[in-house]
């Protein structure tokens, strides 16, 4: 990792961060940020730097960071881009070895010069760079937040193992509102905009070595080094996942993101050959992009044999049509496991692969048939659909099928279908990781990219 | 270059071609024939056509003495007023599953292949699947599984599957090729396949701008 790329670390985990053209009118990138950073209680020290205040939000203000005495980690830029090129001078003078440029008006709108001369600036004092033209960095753990848009506007997500990486700041807003939304826990979220300093590949290659980060999901408009973004996806993927979502597969798409990022969306089909030849997880949308991430914080299963449960005889069936589709297996429940089930289901349930316990089964038969389907070595992936809606079942299934998910000896996935109350329960179960859907058909889906991914990983070797 | 330099240029580069021979006049098209053997294939080879097909420039079946002399005098008659260099006097190619090899450089990835069924649908279907080089073996198996209509190709109803080892040594020598001669475009169109090995009909590329 090149010592440019080390730097990031100054941008996640700051003691103290300077934030140029920090502002007193309320509507400004600098006074959000401001905002942000300290009513999110940021821990370390804030500099707020603009010659035209004393002080903003009750913090004293400095008219440059060469007035601060104290030393800066980490810098995040809102000026007008002119000005960027000299700050960033005054930034590297300062010491500042990790700098946030939120400021457009670069190559995006045809000023390569500026850009150019932002890099050659940044590449001098070995800073590292994220942006410009981009939404900023969100670090939950550290509560770094440099995102310019107002918390109440853009809930921010909780800690967890999913960092994003994206080129475009509003797929970036809609996802960080989203994982907010489903209790989705983030560690790292960079949104890279130019990438002209630090791109996409650094950032992975960033990724693979932070101990916070489990998975990462990638937003990509275009890459100007697909050879190094191949060999980095091969190598980072097999340590952890990394969820891809590919915009601009078209031609008219292509020509909409090269006026968006300043970048060239190429041909689409040399992604995909990229993709499949680095086993990524190809997502097809923002929905699948969560879908699929959300099920590889589970153990990796051993093949594609599924066992089902359910209190639904419909859904089961449902799921069974999607399980073939995929071309996934239906676990063929051994002698033994028929034998044992019988033991603890009404006399009117069959001990079949999908195993409906009917729907007046409460709570405690849930657990008890989960307990030998857990232990039957013919199940690969365990997915147990929960009609929240039957009477017999109450609060006490979520402790189990947590529980049980918990236990990462395999896969376990929910699919629970149903309006508000079922909803509910489903974000309960989510915030405590358990993957879980609403409906079967994605719930499947998903399974059916960690069973690819399992496999891909397998025959290549880790 | 014409044709026959780039096809000496191909078995230069471990290309296996069906046996092939340039006439220049149709005494020489009836003695290559009859080396050759047996049906073959008449092609006009000039600089001024690419698409041969579309002016009568191909007539294959031929298969025997008769027919050809009367095959070659139809393309003369067609191509008249193209600057001519000769005919191609080809051995038709087997009976079997139709392939496209292609590969193009890519701007961000570099060399690309593209391994498709073939034939006059592949616009069509737009079976394809396609891999940044270098490539190997098993990759080549993995395309061929991503491929739609795979189960064809390994054998349908009793069909032999065709020979699988041919074709990855193929596909990855047509990488090899790209990467080593810097080619900008190739298209091997089509590529027979049976069980016993295939025949490669017709190849075009073209080398990088300097």
């Amino acid at each position: 990792m090149r010592e440019q790329v080390k730097n990031l670390r100054y941008i996640f985990k700051p003691r103290s961060v300077a934030i140029i053209g920090a502002s007193g009118t309320p509507t400004k990138v600098g006074a959000v940020v401001l905002k942000n950073l300290i009513e999110g209680n940021f821990d370390g020290k804030v500099y707020p730097i603009n010659p035209k205040y004393e002080s903003l939000a009750g913090v004293k203000c400095y008219p440059s960071v060469l007035a601060v005495r104290k030393d800066i980690d980490c810098a995040i830029i809102a000026t007008p881009a002119e000005a960027v090129p000299q700050i960033l001078d005054d930034c590297g003078k300062k010491g500042i070895r990790g700098v946030v440029v939120l400021s457009g008006g670069f190559s995006e709108v045809g000023n390569v010069e500026l850009e150019n001369k932002l890099k050659e600036v940044a590449d001098r004092y070995k800073i590292a760079v994220i942006g410009p033209n981009c939404l900023g960095i969100l670090n939950p753990y550290e509560r770094v937040d440099s995102i310019f848009l107002p918390m109440y506007k853009l809930k921010r997500p909780r800690p967890g193992g999913i960092s994003f990486v994206t080129q475009s700041g509003a797929t970036g807003t809609c996802v960080v509102d989203l994982a907010a939304q489903f209790g989705v826990g983030v560690s790292k979220f960079i949104s890279y905009g130019n990438g002209t300093v630090i791109n996409e590949i650094d950032l992975l290659e960033f990724l693979e070595k932070d101990r916070k980060t489990d998975e990462i999901l990638l937003y990509l408009e275009g890459t100007k080094d697909g050879k190094r973004l191949l060999k980095t996806m091969k190598r980072v993927n097999k340590k952890k996942p990394i969820v891809v979502l590919k915009a601009g597969k078209g031609e008219k798409a292509a020509k909409a993101a090269f006026s968006h990022t300043g970048n060239l969306a190429g041909n689409y089909l040399s992604y995909d050959a990229a993709f499949r030849q680095s086993k990524v997880v190809v997502a097809d949308s923002l929905d699948e992009l969560f879908e699929f991430v959300k099920i590889f914080n589970q153990a990796l299963p051993k093949g594609k044999r599924i066992g089902v449960v359910t209190n639904g005889g419909g859904l089961g069936v449902l799921t069974t049509d999607v399980i073939e589709d995929k071309k996934l297996e239906l676990a063929e429940f051994s002698d033994e496991t028929k034998k044992t089930l019988r033991k603890i289901l009404p006399h009117y349930a069959n001990a079949d692969n999908p195993l409906d316990v009917i729907a007046d089964a409460g709570s405690e038969l849930y657990k008890k048939s989960l307990d030998v389907i857990k232990a039957a070595p013919e199940v690969d992936i365990i997915v147990v659909i929960v009609l929240f809606q039957a009477p017999a079942i109450d609060e006490r299934i979520l402790n189990i099928l947590v529980n049980l998910s918990d236990e990462k000896k395999r896969p376990v996935v929910v699919i629970a279908v149903g309006g508000e109350y079922t909803e509910g329960h489903r974000k309960i179960l989510e915030g405590y990781g358990v993957p879980t859907y609403s409906s079967p058909s994605d719930a499947i889906k998903a399974v059916k990219k960690l069973v690819d991914y399992a496999h891909a990983i397998k025959i290549r070797g880790v | 270059m014409t044709m026959i330099d780039d096809f000496n240029f191909l078995e230069k580069n471990n290309f296996k071609l069906l046996p092939y021979a340039l006439a220049k006049t149709e005494d020489e098209a009836v003695k290559h024939a009859k080396k050759i053997g047996y049906p073959v294939v008449l092609k006009v080879v000039s600089p001024e056509i690419s698409h041969k097909t579309d002016v009568g420039g191909v007539i294959v079946g031929i298969k025997n003495k008769m027919a050809l002399s009367a095959a070659y005098r139809e393309i003369m008659e067609n191509t008249k007023g193209k600057k001519v260099e000769g005919i191609l006097v080809q051995k038709k190619a087997r009976k079997g599953i139709e392939l496209i090899i292609g590969g193009k450089k890519d701007e961000q990835f570099g060399h690309t292949i593209v391994l498709g069924l073939g034939g006059i649908y592949v616009e069509v279907f737009r079976d394809i699947s396609a891999r940044i080089c270098p490539i190997s073996k098993e990759d080549v198996k993995e395309m061929v599984l991503e491929l739609k209509s795979h189960p064809i190709l390994l054998g349908l109803r009793g069909k032999k599957a065709i020979h699988m080892k041919t074709l990855e040594r193929l596909v990855v020598n047509v990488c090899r090729f790209m990467q080593k001669e810097d080619i900008s475009e190739i298209d091997l169109n089509p590529v027979v396949f049976n069980e016993k090995g295939c025949d490669i009909v017709d190849v075009r590329f073209k080398r990088s701008e300097k």
